[in-house]
Protein backbone atom coordinates (compact mmCIF):
# COMPACT_ATOMS: atom_id res chain seq x y z
CA UNK A 1 0.00 0.00 0.00
CA UNK A 2 1.28 3.16 -0.99
CA UNK A 3 1.92 6.04 1.80
CA UNK A 4 -0.17 9.01 1.31
CA UNK A 5 -1.51 11.92 2.93
CA UNK A 6 -5.05 10.93 4.05
CA UNK A 7 -5.89 13.85 5.85
CA UNK A 8 -4.41 16.24 3.00
CA UNK A 9 -6.05 14.24 0.45
CA UNK A 10 -9.75 14.44 2.12
CA UNK A 11 -9.14 17.79 2.75
CA UNK A 12 -8.77 18.63 -0.86
CA UNK A 13 -11.79 16.11 -1.73
CA UNK A 14 -14.05 18.33 0.40
CA UNK A 15 -12.95 21.52 -1.11
CA UNK A 16 -14.00 20.72 -3.93
CA UNK A 17 -10.81 18.63 -5.98
CA UNK A 18 -12.83 14.96 -6.96
CA UNK A 19 -10.24 14.09 -8.72
CA UNK A 20 -7.89 13.73 -5.44
CA UNK A 21 -9.77 10.76 -4.04
CA UNK A 22 -8.12 8.85 -7.19
CA UNK A 23 -5.78 8.85 -4.82
CA UNK A 24 -7.67 6.90 -1.96
CA UNK A 25 -9.04 4.44 -4.70
CA UNK A 26 -5.60 3.65 -6.00
CA UNK A 27 -4.28 3.43 -2.43
CA UNK A 28 -7.44 1.52 -0.60
CA UNK A 29 -9.18 -0.89 -3.69
CA UNK A 30 -7.00 -3.80 -3.12
CA UNK A 31 -7.81 -4.53 0.54
CA UNK A 32 -11.68 -3.68 -0.36
CA UNK A 33 -11.65 -5.67 -3.35
CA UNK A 34 -10.13 -8.62 -1.65
CA UNK A 35 -12.37 -8.26 1.36
CA UNK A 36 -16.00 -8.10 -0.65
CA UNK A 37 -14.21 -11.03 -2.47
CA UNK A 38 -13.70 -13.36 0.32
CA UNK A 39 -16.87 -12.27 1.52
CA UNK A 40 -19.05 -13.21 -1.26
CA UNK A 41 -16.61 -15.58 -2.82
CA UNK A 42 -17.72 -13.45 -6.00
CA UNK A 43 -15.64 -11.28 -8.75
CA UNK A 44 -18.26 -9.69 -10.17
CA UNK A 45 -19.86 -9.06 -6.85
CA UNK A 46 -17.11 -7.74 -5.58
CA UNK A 47 -16.40 -5.62 -7.97
CA UNK A 48 -19.78 -4.10 -7.72
CA UNK A 49 -19.01 -3.82 -3.58
CA UNK A 50 -15.97 -2.63 -4.49
CA UNK A 51 -17.44 0.74 -6.22
CA UNK A 52 -20.14 0.91 -3.73
CA UNK A 53 -17.94 1.33 -1.14
CA UNK A 54 -16.16 3.81 -2.85
CA UNK A 55 -19.18 5.92 -3.68
CA UNK A 56 -20.49 5.72 -0.11
CA UNK A 57 -17.10 6.74 0.93
CA UNK A 58 -16.63 9.80 -1.34
CA UNK A 59 -20.93 10.77 0.08
CA UNK A 60 -19.73 10.85 3.37
CA UNK A 61 -16.44 12.29 3.49
CA UNK A 62 -17.71 15.12 4.98
CA UNK A 63 -18.62 13.32 8.23
CA UNK A 64 -14.88 11.70 8.07
CA UNK A 65 -13.45 13.59 11.56
CA UNK A 66 -10.02 15.02 11.28
CA UNK A 67 -7.21 12.58 13.28
CA UNK A 68 -9.68 9.67 12.79
CA UNK A 69 -7.43 6.38 10.76
CA UNK A 70 -9.02 6.74 7.23
CA UNK A 71 -8.72 2.86 6.66
CA UNK A 72 -10.87 1.21 9.85
CA UNK A 73 -13.39 4.06 8.71
CA UNK A 74 -13.56 2.82 4.80
CA UNK A 75 -13.18 -0.64 5.78
CA UNK A 76 -16.53 -0.37 8.30
CA UNK A 77 -18.22 1.53 5.15
CA UNK A 78 -17.14 -1.52 3.39
CA UNK A 79 -18.45 -3.84 5.70
CA UNK A 80 -22.13 -2.25 5.86
CA UNK A 81 -22.59 -2.16 2.32
CA UNK A 82 -21.33 -6.12 2.07
CA UNK A 83 -23.84 -7.22 4.82
CA UNK A 84 -26.23 -5.63 3.05
CA UNK A 85 -25.65 -6.96 -0.23
CA UNK A 86 -25.42 -11.11 1.58
CA UNK A 87 -28.91 -9.94 3.56
CA UNK A 88 -30.29 -8.57 0.06
CA UNK A 89 -29.26 -11.44 -2.21
CA UNK A 90 -29.64 -14.25 0.45
CA UNK A 91 -27.07 -15.75 -0.78
CA UNK A 92 -26.55 -19.57 0.70
CA UNK A 93 -22.79 -20.03 1.04
CA UNK A 94 -23.20 -23.67 -0.35
CA UNK A 95 -24.50 -22.77 -3.51
CA UNK A 96 -21.87 -19.93 -4.10
CA UNK A 97 -19.44 -21.83 -2.66
CA UNK A 98 -15.68 -21.02 -4.31
CA UNK A 99 -17.16 -19.99 -7.75
CA UNK A 100 -14.94 -16.83 -7.19
CA UNK A 101 -11.65 -18.33 -6.73
CA UNK A 102 -11.60 -20.00 -10.17
CA UNK A 103 -12.55 -16.65 -11.91
CA UNK A 104 -9.81 -14.49 -9.24
CA UNK A 105 -6.44 -14.46 -11.20
CA UNK A 106 -3.93 -16.29 -9.12
CA UNK A 107 -0.45 -14.85 -8.87
CA UNK A 108 1.76 -17.79 -8.80
CA UNK A 109 4.24 -18.39 -11.42
CA UNK A 110 4.45 -22.30 -11.89
CA UNK A 111 1.28 -23.81 -13.26
CA UNK A 112 1.32 -27.05 -11.31
CA UNK A 113 1.61 -24.57 -8.09
CA UNK A 114 -0.82 -22.51 -9.46
CA UNK A 115 -3.28 -25.61 -10.00
CA UNK A 116 -2.89 -26.86 -6.75
CA UNK A 117 -3.12 -23.97 -4.75
CA UNK A 118 -6.23 -22.95 -6.59
CA UNK A 119 -7.65 -26.01 -5.54
CA UNK A 120 -6.86 -25.91 -2.07
CA UNK A 121 -7.71 -21.86 -2.18
CA UNK A 122 -11.16 -23.13 -3.70
CA UNK A 123 -11.81 -25.55 -0.89
CA UNK A 124 -10.80 -22.69 1.90
CA UNK A 125 -13.14 -20.04 0.28
CA UNK A 126 -16.21 -22.75 0.40
CA UNK A 127 -15.79 -23.62 4.12
CA UNK A 128 -15.23 -19.67 4.56
CA UNK A 129 -18.39 -18.98 3.04
CA UNK A 130 -20.50 -21.61 4.95
CA UNK A 131 -19.62 -19.68 8.24
CA UNK A 132 -21.87 -17.77 9.60
CA UNK A 133 -21.40 -13.62 8.25
CA UNK A 134 -20.14 -11.91 11.71
CA UNK A 135 -17.86 -15.07 12.03
CA UNK A 136 -16.54 -15.23 8.17
CA UNK A 137 -15.40 -11.40 8.71
CA UNK A 138 -13.62 -11.56 11.63
CA UNK A 139 -11.79 -15.10 10.56
CA UNK A 140 -11.00 -13.01 7.16
CA UNK A 141 -9.88 -9.47 8.27
CA UNK A 142 -7.34 -11.72 10.86
CA UNK A 143 -6.05 -14.33 8.45
CA UNK A 144 -6.47 -12.86 4.86
CA UNK A 145 -6.19 -8.95 5.56
CA UNK A 146 -3.57 -9.51 8.62
CA UNK A 147 -5.39 -7.02 10.69
CA UNK A 148 -4.36 -7.31 14.70
CA UNK A 149 -7.44 -7.47 16.74
CA UNK A 150 -7.79 -4.54 18.18
CA UNK A 151 -7.95 -2.73 14.42
CA UNK A 152 -10.56 -5.73 13.92
CA UNK A 153 -12.54 -4.59 17.18
CA UNK A 154 -12.82 -0.68 15.29
CA UNK A 155 -13.89 -1.71 12.27
CA UNK A 156 -16.62 -4.69 13.42
CA UNK A 157 -17.32 -3.33 16.57
CA UNK A 158 -16.71 -5.93 18.42
CA UNK A 159 -15.37 -6.33 22.19
CA UNK A 160 -11.75 -7.49 22.17
CA UNK A 161 -12.96 -10.87 23.83
CA UNK A 162 -15.60 -11.25 21.20
CA UNK A 163 -13.37 -10.19 18.28
CA UNK A 164 -11.32 -13.45 19.64
CA UNK A 165 -13.87 -15.97 19.94
CA UNK A 166 -15.54 -15.38 16.99
CA UNK A 167 -12.08 -15.99 15.20
CA UNK A 168 -11.54 -19.09 16.95
CA UNK A 169 -15.49 -20.68 16.50
CA UNK A 170 -14.69 -19.76 13.05
CA UNK A 171 -11.04 -21.98 12.79
CA UNK A 172 -13.02 -24.66 14.46
CA UNK A 173 -16.20 -24.56 12.23
CA UNK A 174 -13.96 -24.83 9.17
CA UNK A 175 -11.75 -27.45 10.87
CA UNK A 176 -14.86 -29.67 11.66
CA UNK A 177 -15.58 -29.14 8.20
CA UNK A 178 -12.26 -29.90 6.51
CA UNK A 179 -12.39 -33.35 8.83
CA UNK A 180 -15.92 -34.42 7.49
CA UNK A 181 -14.41 -33.73 3.69
CA UNK A 182 -11.23 -35.91 4.58
CA UNK A 183 -9.62 -32.64 3.78
CA UNK A 184 -6.60 -32.26 6.22
CA UNK A 185 -4.21 -28.75 6.08
CA UNK A 186 -0.80 -29.41 5.02
CA UNK A 187 2.12 -29.72 7.27
CA UNK B 1 -13.35 -27.76 28.80
CA UNK B 2 -11.07 -25.02 28.42
CA UNK B 3 -11.46 -21.34 29.70
CA UNK B 4 -12.53 -18.63 27.58
CA UNK B 5 -9.82 -16.35 28.71
CA UNK B 6 -7.22 -19.29 27.98
CA UNK B 7 -8.94 -19.72 24.24
CA UNK B 8 -8.70 -16.05 23.74
CA UNK B 9 -4.58 -15.91 24.73
CA UNK B 10 -4.17 -18.62 22.16
CA UNK B 11 -6.18 -16.96 20.05
CA UNK B 12 -3.42 -14.53 19.27
CA UNK B 13 -0.85 -17.07 18.52
CA UNK B 14 -2.75 -19.13 15.11
CA UNK B 15 -1.45 -18.21 12.17
CA UNK B 16 1.78 -16.96 13.72
CA UNK B 17 4.61 -18.60 10.51
CA UNK B 18 5.92 -21.05 12.81
CA UNK B 19 5.22 -19.32 16.46
CA UNK B 20 4.81 -22.56 19.13
CA UNK B 21 1.44 -21.96 20.78
CA UNK B 22 1.35 -21.29 24.17
CA UNK B 23 1.90 -24.23 27.11
CA UNK B 24 -1.54 -23.97 27.75
CA UNK B 25 -2.76 -25.42 24.27
CA UNK B 26 -0.79 -28.95 25.29
CA UNK B 27 -2.55 -29.62 27.90
CA UNK B 28 -3.56 -32.83 26.65
CA UNK B 29 -2.38 -34.65 23.80
CA UNK B 30 -5.64 -34.23 21.96
CA UNK B 31 -5.83 -31.03 22.62
CA UNK B 32 -2.85 -29.68 21.33
CA UNK B 33 -3.39 -31.63 17.96
CA UNK B 34 -6.74 -29.73 17.64
CA UNK B 35 -5.02 -26.34 18.61
CA UNK B 36 -1.94 -27.09 15.82
CA UNK B 37 -4.69 -28.05 13.31
CA UNK B 38 -6.43 -24.74 14.41
CA UNK B 39 -3.11 -23.35 13.85
CA UNK B 40 -2.59 -24.72 10.47
CA UNK B 41 -5.61 -23.78 9.12
CA UNK B 42 -4.72 -20.39 10.19
CA UNK B 43 -1.82 -20.51 8.35
CA UNK B 44 -3.49 -21.44 4.85
CA UNK B 45 -5.37 -18.64 5.22
CA UNK B 46 -2.38 -16.67 5.83
CA UNK B 47 0.00 -17.68 3.52
CA UNK B 48 -2.83 -17.71 0.32
CA UNK B 49 -1.64 -15.46 -2.35
CA UNK B 50 -3.07 -11.50 -2.51
CA UNK B 51 -5.54 -11.37 -5.17
CA UNK B 52 -5.18 -8.87 -7.90
CA UNK B 53 -7.74 -6.11 -8.66
CA UNK B 54 -9.65 -6.38 -11.84
CA UNK B 55 -8.32 -4.10 -14.51
CA UNK B 56 -9.83 -0.52 -14.44
CA UNK B 57 -11.21 -0.42 -11.25
CA UNK B 58 -10.14 2.40 -10.34
CA UNK B 59 -11.47 4.39 -13.32
CA UNK B 60 -14.95 3.12 -12.93
CA UNK B 61 -15.29 3.98 -9.25
CA UNK B 62 -13.95 7.63 -10.90
CA UNK B 63 -16.24 7.60 -13.45
CA UNK B 64 -18.91 7.39 -10.59
CA UNK B 65 -17.34 9.49 -8.40
CA UNK B 66 -17.35 12.28 -11.37
CA UNK B 67 -20.74 11.83 -12.27
CA UNK B 68 -22.06 12.14 -8.46
CA UNK B 69 -24.56 15.54 -8.31
CA UNK B 70 -24.59 17.14 -4.41
CA UNK B 71 -28.20 17.71 -3.86
CA UNK B 72 -28.91 21.35 -3.12
CA UNK B 73 -29.94 20.33 0.81
CA UNK B 74 -26.20 18.49 0.64
CA UNK B 75 -25.08 21.66 -0.57
CA UNK B 76 -27.03 23.84 2.47
CA UNK B 77 -25.90 21.32 4.85
CA UNK B 78 -22.30 21.73 3.77
CA UNK B 79 -22.17 25.29 3.99
CA UNK B 80 -23.88 25.15 7.15
CA UNK B 81 -22.20 22.33 9.15
CA UNK B 82 -18.87 22.75 8.00
CA UNK B 83 -16.35 23.42 10.87
CA UNK B 84 -15.50 27.40 10.77
CA UNK B 85 -12.64 29.15 12.91
CA UNK B 86 -14.76 31.92 13.12
CA UNK B 87 -15.66 33.74 16.67
CA UNK B 88 -18.93 35.62 17.26
CA UNK B 89 -18.88 38.63 19.81
CA UNK B 90 -21.48 40.92 19.19
CA UNK B 91 -19.95 43.40 21.31
CA UNK B 92 -16.90 43.67 18.45
CA UNK B 93 -18.41 43.36 15.88
CA UNK B 94 -19.96 46.97 16.84
CA UNK B 95 -16.67 48.36 17.20
CA UNK B 96 -13.97 46.88 14.74
CA UNK B 97 -14.05 45.08 11.22
CA UNK B 98 -15.56 41.37 11.23
CA UNK B 99 -15.44 38.59 8.61
CA UNK B 100 -18.03 37.80 6.07
CA UNK B 101 -18.52 35.07 8.05
CA UNK B 102 -19.47 36.33 11.25
CA UNK B 103 -21.55 39.12 9.79
CA UNK B 104 -23.65 36.32 7.70
CA UNK B 105 -23.89 34.46 11.28
CA UNK B 106 -25.67 37.25 12.89
CA UNK B 107 -28.23 37.64 9.31
CA UNK B 108 -28.73 33.86 9.83
CA UNK B 109 -29.73 34.24 13.38
CA UNK B 110 -31.72 37.23 12.92
CA UNK B 111 -33.75 34.99 10.18
CA UNK B 112 -34.00 31.83 13.14
CA UNK B 113 -35.69 34.45 15.45
CA UNK B 114 -37.97 35.18 13.05
CA UNK B 115 -38.71 32.06 12.09
CA UNK B 116 -39.70 31.28 15.77
CA UNK B 117 -41.78 34.40 16.34
CA UNK B 118 -43.48 33.10 13.05
CA UNK B 119 -44.32 29.93 14.30
CA UNK B 120 -45.56 31.97 17.68
CA UNK B 121 -47.47 34.60 15.89
CA UNK B 122 -49.47 31.65 13.57
CA UNK B 123 -50.67 30.06 17.10
CA UNK B 124 -51.19 32.73 18.57
CA UNK B 125 -53.65 34.41 15.41
CA UNK B 126 -54.95 30.98 15.22
CA UNK B 127 -56.10 31.59 18.90
CA UNK B 128 -57.40 34.74 18.47
CA UNK B 129 -59.30 34.37 15.33
CA UNK B 130 -62.00 32.56 17.44
CA UNK B 131 -62.42 35.41 19.53
CA UNK B 132 -61.45 38.72 17.82
CA UNK B 133 -61.40 39.61 14.05
CA UNK B 134 -58.04 41.04 13.58
CA UNK B 135 -57.81 43.79 10.83
CA UNK B 136 -55.94 42.35 7.38
CA UNK B 137 -52.89 44.04 7.60
CA UNK B 138 -52.65 42.09 11.71
CA UNK B 139 -53.46 38.98 10.59
CA UNK B 140 -50.69 39.30 8.30
CA UNK B 141 -47.73 39.47 10.75
CA UNK B 142 -46.54 35.74 10.66
CA UNK B 143 -46.44 35.69 7.25
CA UNK B 144 -44.34 38.74 7.33
CA UNK B 145 -42.19 37.37 10.35
CA UNK B 146 -42.11 34.25 7.84
CA UNK B 147 -40.79 36.08 4.87
CA UNK B 148 -38.83 38.13 7.04
CA UNK B 149 -36.58 35.14 8.19
CA UNK B 150 -36.58 33.91 4.72
CA UNK B 151 -34.74 37.30 3.35
CA UNK B 152 -32.35 37.29 6.15
CA UNK B 153 -31.12 33.60 6.34
CA UNK B 154 -30.66 34.38 2.05
CA UNK B 155 -28.47 36.92 2.36
CA UNK B 156 -26.83 35.58 5.65
CA UNK B 157 -25.98 32.53 3.32
CA UNK B 158 -24.94 35.24 0.35
CA UNK B 159 -22.49 36.87 2.82
CA UNK B 160 -20.75 33.47 3.00
CA UNK B 161 -19.07 34.63 -0.27
CA UNK B 162 -17.45 37.59 1.74
CA UNK B 163 -17.43 39.53 -1.20
CA UNK B 164 -18.37 43.19 -2.60
CA UNK B 165 -21.65 42.53 -4.22
CA UNK B 166 -22.91 40.47 -0.81
CA UNK B 167 -22.18 43.41 1.27
CA UNK B 168 -24.01 45.35 -0.84
CA UNK B 169 -26.94 43.58 -1.32
CA UNK B 170 -26.55 42.93 2.67
CA UNK B 171 -26.75 46.63 3.18
CA UNK B 172 -30.09 47.26 1.04
CA UNK B 173 -31.67 44.52 3.05
CA UNK B 174 -31.04 45.87 6.40
CA UNK B 175 -31.71 49.55 5.80
CA UNK B 176 -35.32 47.68 4.02
CA UNK B 177 -35.88 45.67 7.58
CA UNK B 178 -35.35 48.70 9.57
CA UNK B 179 -37.25 50.40 7.67
CA UNK B 180 -40.24 48.41 7.33
CA UNK B 181 -40.01 47.48 11.04
CA UNK B 182 -40.19 50.74 11.75
CA UNK B 183 -43.19 51.06 9.80
CA UNK B 184 -44.93 48.40 10.79
CA UNK B 185 -45.05 49.33 13.52
CA UNK B 186 -46.38 52.50 12.98
CA UNK B 187 -49.30 50.88 10.78
CA UNK B 188 -50.44 47.93 13.12
CA UNK B 189 -50.83 50.75 16.25
CA UNK B 190 -53.24 52.50 13.48
CA UNK B 191 -55.20 49.42 11.91
CA UNK B 192 -55.85 47.98 15.53
CA UNK B 193 -57.39 49.94 17.69
CA UNK B 194 -57.32 47.47 20.94
CA UNK B 195 -54.89 48.21 23.93
CA UNK B 196 -53.37 44.60 22.39
CA UNK B 197 -52.24 46.34 19.36
CA UNK B 198 -49.90 48.55 21.19
CA UNK B 199 -48.19 45.77 22.57
CA UNK B 200 -47.70 44.25 18.94
CA UNK B 201 -45.81 47.67 17.61
CA UNK B 202 -44.38 48.09 20.48
CA UNK B 203 -42.99 44.39 20.30
CA UNK B 204 -42.37 45.12 16.78
CA UNK B 205 -39.92 48.57 17.63
CA UNK B 206 -38.27 46.97 20.39
CA UNK B 207 -36.73 43.97 18.08
CA UNK B 208 -36.58 45.10 14.79
CA UNK B 209 -35.39 48.98 15.55
CA UNK B 210 -31.74 47.60 17.50
CA UNK B 211 -31.37 44.11 15.17
CA UNK B 212 -31.43 46.68 11.87
CA UNK B 213 -28.79 49.34 13.47
CA UNK B 214 -26.85 46.17 14.87
CA UNK B 215 -27.44 44.85 11.35
CA UNK B 216 -26.31 48.06 9.23
CA UNK B 217 -23.37 48.36 11.87
CA UNK B 218 -21.98 44.82 11.41
CA UNK B 219 -21.74 45.52 7.74
CA UNK B 220 -20.32 48.71 7.74
CA UNK B 221 -17.44 47.15 9.72
CA UNK B 222 -17.41 44.68 7.63
CA UNK B 223 -16.65 46.82 5.06
CA UNK B 224 -13.56 47.81 6.37
CA UNK B 225 -11.96 45.33 5.24
CA UNK B 226 -12.03 46.53 1.47
CA UNK B 227 -11.53 49.97 2.52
Amino acid sequence: MKQIDEGEIIGRVLGGDREAFAALVDAYKGPVFRLAFRMTGSTQDAEDLTQETFIRGFQSLGRFRAGERFFPWLYTISLNVIRNHLRKAKAQAEDSGGKGVLEAADPRSDPTEAAIGREQGRRMQGYLLRLPVPVREAVILRFYEGMSFEDITSVTGDTLSSAKMKVYRGLEKMRTMMEADGFSAPE
Amino acid sequence: MMKETDIERIVEHLGGRGEDLPETAGDSRSEATRWKELDRIAGMMRDEPVIGTPAGLEELVMARVRAQRTSWWRAVAKVLLQPRTVSFDPLRALRSPISGQECSFYFIMVGVFYAVLSIVLMIGFGELGTTIAAPGWVRWQPQIALITAGCMVAIGLYLLKDGKTALRMARIGALVYLGFAFLNGIIVSLKWDIPVSAYVSLLSAIIGLPTGLFLIRTIQNCGKRYA
